[in-house]
């Protein structure tokens, strides 16, 4: 009797324990990711040191827009405007409140969320096409707002965040600095997804992108948990905006509210994999790499080849690198044709 | 006073155009459900058929637009049914960055071979003007404006009133049972596309007659024409004369009274104001505005 018992329960635990090292595998990988590109860093030279940290903020800037836009389901196609506003809060701060760029860093992300608070409640009623223009309209209508405040942002002339000399609050961080703050924010940013990703939260974003009636009708606060996607995924934005205007030193609103950035974020998260962890940061460093490549081998194709790339890469790959895989493995369907028959007319 | 009315001219003047430029978007956004964002690519390219026809043949560009809208309405027949119609059932976000990486083609493109300098098409009246009173119109905006009204109001027409235009309006309403009708979608579709793209291209010689353009003034076109269809509305195919016509008196009012480049902010507080209080538009139909990706 004793080992009929045991066999049993032998075979739970071992299950039980497959389980957890499974669930914990991502986690291991995260690490590994994290330590390696720790470890990249010595062998980069500066230039390349530059380049690769703009991937990270790639990342992070893909992993936030995910959580609105792949999770939720919400295009927000204004993305950027956390980006700005994240960005000419701390160049403010810095230069005429004399604040520390750590300070101003945290404030900026704060602020940042509470925009994205303040204008999520009345725009994520909107649905589909209209959230995306609303959203636009409010990055597009802040930009202006920006140039427009001579006094506080030296409008269309820019801003100077000061690195040198009495008036520097912190020391310019210079490419090893802002290596490791990209590649800290790119690894919250990965964290926070994780952690979403396997949450309630997570699973009342996934059911409202799917059936908002019916995940309201389920007891979800929809608009609660939209509103707190979006002041998220703003707050991780408005951290990596702050980061990019100390790093840029001078700052125009053409740039930090350029709806080219917005794009880029959607097209990374939509080319990995939307709604997913890994693919936003699969899609972030392929296209940015795919496309430093492009600038410097190509320069003035380099825009025209990613239209192309971008046009192919959405026909046969709709569904995104990541999710492909994984139905791919489970249907055993491998054909990208499957896909494009599934959304032809 | 004096201000005000000269304020009030130019912005019906530059309202008109505004709506032959929205009216196409306007009419795929509605029929297709698909934001193109590709849009103010087509207008800029448009503008720089007619500068081509000007420059090597001569021609006027109130004739060469019609060349334009030749050009255009191939291309975007061609692209609609060989390139949009593969992914028009997938989700918004692939239909609005595949227009994306068509927007970024195209700019690019007519980077390479027209380079981004600033042109205009020149013709010997375009710098008269009619007096009345204290108010100057400019004779080349006039043409245009009423060229811009009658274009759309024959097009109305046209879809309202002959058997292609219904096919198109049958096919935006319930494309299952048009086709159980005998409506072929994917031509109608691309007709669809191929309209737009022409009007958008008329549109464009007449911009290219009354100011300068370049490549990079194709994504403000864009967002022009965004603002323009959500302020008029879907399903009303008066719907971009009404917001066209609204959009350029309040720009046109608010460059006379704002400082700064306040005025460029105004049009998306519009946009924004209508879209939370009015999402329907100003005349358009809620069926439209109620609609998720099919």
């Amino acid at each position: 009797m004793p080992t009929r018992t045991q066999v049993p329960q032998k075979g739970v635990t071992s299950t039980v324990r497959r389980d957890q090292a499974r669930r914990l595998r991502p986690w291991a990988l995260g690490l590994v990711a994290l330590l390696a590109a720790l470890g990249l860093q010595g062998q980069l030279y500066s230039g390349q040191e530059r380049t690769v940290a703009t991937i990270f903020m790639f990342v992070a800037l893909a992993e936030a827009w995910n959580l609105i836009g792949g999770f939720a389901g919400y295009a927000s196609f204004g993305q950027v405007v956390f980006f700005g506003v994240g960005g000419y809060f701390t160049a403010v701060a810095m230069s005429h409140w004399h604040f520390s760029f750590w300070v101003s860093l945290l404030l900026s992300g704060v602020i940042a969320a509470l925009f994205a608070t303040l204008i999520g409640i009345p725009l994520l009623r909107l649905k589909g096409h209209y959230f995306a223009i609303a959203t636009l309209g409010v990055a597009e209508g802040m930009r202006e707002v920006v140039t427009n405040m001579t006094d506080l942002t030296g409008g269309g002339a820019g801003i100077t965040v000061p690195t040198v000399g009495n008036n520097a609050t912190t020391a310019y961080l210079g490419n090893d600095g802002f290596y490791l703050l990209f590649l800290g924010l790119a690894a919250l940013s990965v964290l926070i997804a994780g952690l979403v990703a396997r949450n309630k939260f997570g699973y009342a974003l996934r059911a409202i992108n799917q059936d908002e009636d019916a995940a309201a009708a389920l007891g979800i606060n929809t608009t609660r948990t939209k509103v707190l996607a979006f002041a998220l995924s703003g707050f991780i934005t408005g951290l990596v905006g702050a980061s990019y205007a100390f790093q840029q030193v001078t700052i125009f609103p053409e740039r930090l509210f350029d709806v080219d950035i917005t794009v880029l974020m959607i097209i990374m998260v939509v080319i990995g994999g939307s709604g997913t962890v890994l693919g936003p940061l699969l899609g972030a460093v392929a296209l940015q790499f795919l496309s430093e490549f492009l600038r410097q081998n190509f320069t003035n194709l380099h825009t025209f080849i990613l239209g192309a790339i971008i046009i192919v890469a959405v026909i046969l790959l709709p569904q995104g690198a990541v999710n492909y895989v994984r139905e791919a493995r489970r249907t055993k369907e491998y054909s990208l044709l499957a896909n494009v028959r599934k959304y032809r007319l | 006073m004096s201000g005000f009315l000269q304020a009030t001219v130019y912005g019906l003047l530059q309202g008109g155009l505004l709506a032959l430029v929205a009216v196409g978007f306007s009419l795929v956004w509605g029929v297709m459900n698909v934001v193109n964002l590709a849009h103010g690519g087509f207008v800029i390219l448009g503008a720089y058929v007619g500068w081509e026809m000007h420059q090597w043949f001569g021609l006027d560009p109130f004739l060469g637009m019609f060349v334009s809208a030749a050009v255009l309405f191939v291309f975007g027949y061609v692209l609609q049914r060989f390139l949009i119609n593969l992914v028009i059932n997938g989700p918004i976000f692939i239909t609005l960055l595949l227009t994306f990486g068509l927007e970024l083609m195209i700019v690019q493109g007519m980077n390479l071979v027209f380079s981004a300098d600033y042109r205009s098409i020149g013709t010997s009246y375009s710098s008269d003007s009619l007096a009345f009173g204290s108010v100057r119109v400019p004779l080349g905006r006039l043409l245009a404006f009423a060229l811009a009204v009658a274009i759309t109001v024959l097009l109305v027409a046209v879809v309202n009133r002959t058997r292609t235009g219904m096919s198109i309006l049958a096919t935006g309403m319930d494309r299952g049972a048009a086709r159980l009708m005998g409506i072929q979608a994917r031509h109608v579709y691309a007709l669809t596309f191929g309209i737009a793209a022409a009007l958008a291209g008329m549109a464009g010689a007449m911009i290219g007659t009354v100011g300068t353009f370049n490549p990079s003034a194709a994504a403000s076109f864009t967002l022009m024409s965004f603002v323009v269809a959500v302020l008029g509305g879907l399903g009303n195919m008066y719907g971009a004369l009404v917001g066209g016509l609204v959009i350029g008196l309040v720009q046109a009012w608010g460059g006379q009274y704002l400082p700064g480049t306040w005025v460029n902010a105004l049009a998306f507080l519009v946009l924004i104001v209508v879209l939370i209080f009015r999402p329907t538009g100003l005349v358009g139909r809620p069926y439209y505005a109620a609609r998720l990706e099919v």
